[in-house]
């Protein structure tokens, strides 16, 4: 920031299982969103790798992290971000148009989401004419379409009311279940740490805490 | 897939697109309307010189010089035979001699401005002295322009004292009647020139057969006693002036080409600023940076061609209505410049293609110019809006 050099993550070493359900969690400036990006392939670190099912994306070109981010990564973003012009159909069926696939060939699995996510009736609706939770569904739908191994989760929860908060953790955690994508989240909002199965704790860019879920479901 | 999308993107866009596109068809009409317009009274300026003055050229007895009105007398020929047996409609002889009119006591030095009343060559509007006879009787018909009857205070009947200096060089005198005011399209022969019939004059001179010169609709070869003028030697004057105008057009094509380009920058260069966030998210999507690139430069492409086909719908039903109207430049009458009271556009096929041509590569390279650079750069920058600023 203003030029000065910002280091905003520190000896960060962990590993995310398949099927995780987990959240980053810290204060804003802590480094939860850099490093979801970093793992997303969003950015790139200036130091360190990270690996991806033994594939290293420090060595990977920018064509290549565009084609990680399309075959492995779902991104549910804060403000949605869905594409302004398209219909919830057609936001969903995105993924599927980059990767080169017909749509009469996906149109069935992209009906499916919609419906696991609830969306039916407001399927040929626009973003602007959807409220605030039925745009996160629409995102989350559209991260997981493709069923990838990896859904980064930006502060999902941030721009929604209580009621549509714990709607929209109950369906990714729902969704966790029946798809093999882990979950990995950046939050602050508490109402998610009621639902993750771990917990990394961040502050001023280091891990304090690294806590998961005994069978009795508290952290230790 | 890609074609796809931009199509989609931009018609779906819906207002947003239809501005970016209106504004930018009303910039190319604008330029095209503003060119045509200047070549339309460059045209008209050259054309009004040509029928109403120099025809196709004039063969002119040497050392006359219209601006040098002391040496008129001096300056006088019988017309050769070659020229004079040309029928009227591919010759008009004139002669040019010095005269005081006296209207209300005053001196007023004009030109006698004699010419053949049955050539067709020039277009000039002497009716009024085709009524006359070889003869002259108590006073001398003669014909004024507008100009010159507002200036020397003249109206049709006006009968004032004309004087004059004949062949031996005899001071005569006497009155004249205007016969008709009329209205000259050129205002060279028009102010400070009163019209006489060429009979007539060369009676009152005592200059039998003698003209200053003969214009004539083309070059018909060398002819003994005179010098051919063509029409650029002519107009050299106005066509300097207008070369000059034209210069200055270039310029002023450059302004407008330079607002128009920055119209079409900013409202572009905003499209994308605004878009940014759906760059980085086509990013995230795992869209590569050619694949954004290709989308935008098509959505570029689109409203660009959209551009075209909108100027052309507004365009020409707007230049046809032109045409038939014109635009009034009566209040050019006062200077010298030999336009009509409505101009015309003239338009050139260069001068609209390079407009348009430049106006839609501009809107093609705004489209890919900061969209290569957000492309270029992490998705973050993208998703945070920071890719251009």
């Amino acid at each position: 920031m203003g030029g000065e050099d910002f280091t905003a993550l520190h000896e960060i070493n962990l590993r995310v299982e398949p099927k995780s359900f987990m959240s980053f969690v810290g204060p804003s400036g802590s480094g939860k969103t850099t490093l979801l990006n970093l793992i997303g392939g969003l950015d790139t670190p200036t130091s360190g790798d990270i690996i991806f099912c033994d594939e290293s994306l420090g060595g990977m070109s920018p064509d290549q992290r565009a084609s990680y981010r399309r075959e492995n990564i779902g991104f549910v973003f804060q403000s949605y971000n869905l594409l302004p012009v398209y219909t919830v159909y057609e936001n969903i069926l995105f993924p599927f148009l980059l990767a080169n696939l017909k749509e009469s060939d996906v149109r069935d699995r992209v009906m499916s989401i919609i419906d696991q996510v609830g969306l039916i009736p407001q399927v040929s609706k626009r973003p602007s004419e959807l409220s605030g939770g039925q745009c996160q569904r629409v995102a989350i739908a559209r991260a997981l379409v493709k069923e990838p191994r990896l859904v980064l989760a930006d502060e999902p929860t941030a721009n929604l009311d209580k009621e549509n908060s714990y709607q929209i953790l109950e369906l990714m955690l729902d969704l966790n279940k029946k798809f093999d994508a882990a979950f990995v989240f950046s939050t602050h909002d508490e109402k998610v740490t009621k639902f993750v199965r771990r917990e990394i704790g961040l502050e001023d860019g280091y891990v304090r805490w690294d806590k998961r879920r005994n069978g009795d479901g508290d952290f230790e | 897939m890609i074609l796809g999308i931009a199509w989609k993107n931009f018609y779906r866009q819906g207002v947003r697109a239809f501005l970016n596109v209106l504004v930018t068809a009303l910039t190319m009409v604008a330029l095209i309307f503003m060119l045509s317009l200047l070549n339309g009274f460059q045209v008209q300026a050259t054309r009004n010189m040509t029928t109403t003055d120099m025809a196709g050229g004039q063969y002119r007895v040497p050392g006359f010089d219209i601006l040098t009105p002391t040496e008129w007398e001096d300056r006088t020929l019988p017309v050769p035979e070659v020229l004079h047996a040309l029928s009227a409609t591919d010759k008009a002889e004139v002669l040019v001699l010095q005269g005081q009119l006296f209207p209300n006591r005053r001196l007023y030095p004009v030109q006698l401005r004699g010419i053949e009343m049955d050539q067709s060559l020039l277009d000039l509007p002497l009716s009024g002295l085709k009524t006359y006879g070889s003869q002259f009787e108590d006073a001398i018909p003669v014909v004024v322009g507008n100009r010159m009857a507002q200036r020397a205070h003249l109206q049709k009947g006006s009968t004032v004292v004309l004087r004059w200096r004949d062949r031996n060089n005899v001071v005569d005198a006497r009155n004249v009647r205007v016969v008709d005011v009329a209205d000259f399209i050129n205002p060279r022969v028009d102010e400070g020139v009163v019209w006489v019939r060429l009979d007539h004059l060369r009676s009152m001179t005592v200059r039998p057969s003698e003209v200053s010169w003969v214009a004539v609709s083309e070059f018909v070869g060398s002819v003994d006693g005179l010098e051919f003028n063509t029409v650029e030697i002519l107009m050299a004057d106005l066509l300097a002036l207008l070369k000059q105008d034209r210069r200055n057009s270039r310029i002023l094509w450059a302004i407008l080409m330079f607002l128009a380009g920055t119209s079409v920058f900013n409202t572009q260069i905003l499209n994308i600023f605004k878009r940014q966030k759906e760059i980085g998210t086509l990013m995230a999507l795992g869209m590569e940076a050619n694949q954004i690139v290709r989308v935008f430069v098509l959505e570029g492409s689109l409203a660009a061609f959209g551009a075209v086909i909108l100027g052309l719908v507004l365009g020409i039903p707007f230049f046809m209505w032109f045409q038939s109207v014109g635009l009034d430049v009566s209040h050019l009458s006062a200077s010298t410049m030999p336009v009509r009271e409505r101009v015309f556009l003239d338009f050139q096929f260069f001068e609209i293609m390079s407009s348009v041509c430049i106006v839609v590569v501009l809107m093609i390279f705004v489209a890919w110019w900061p969209v290569k650079k957000i492309s270029g750069l992490d998705p973050t920058m993208a998703l945070r809006g920071r890719g251009i600023t």
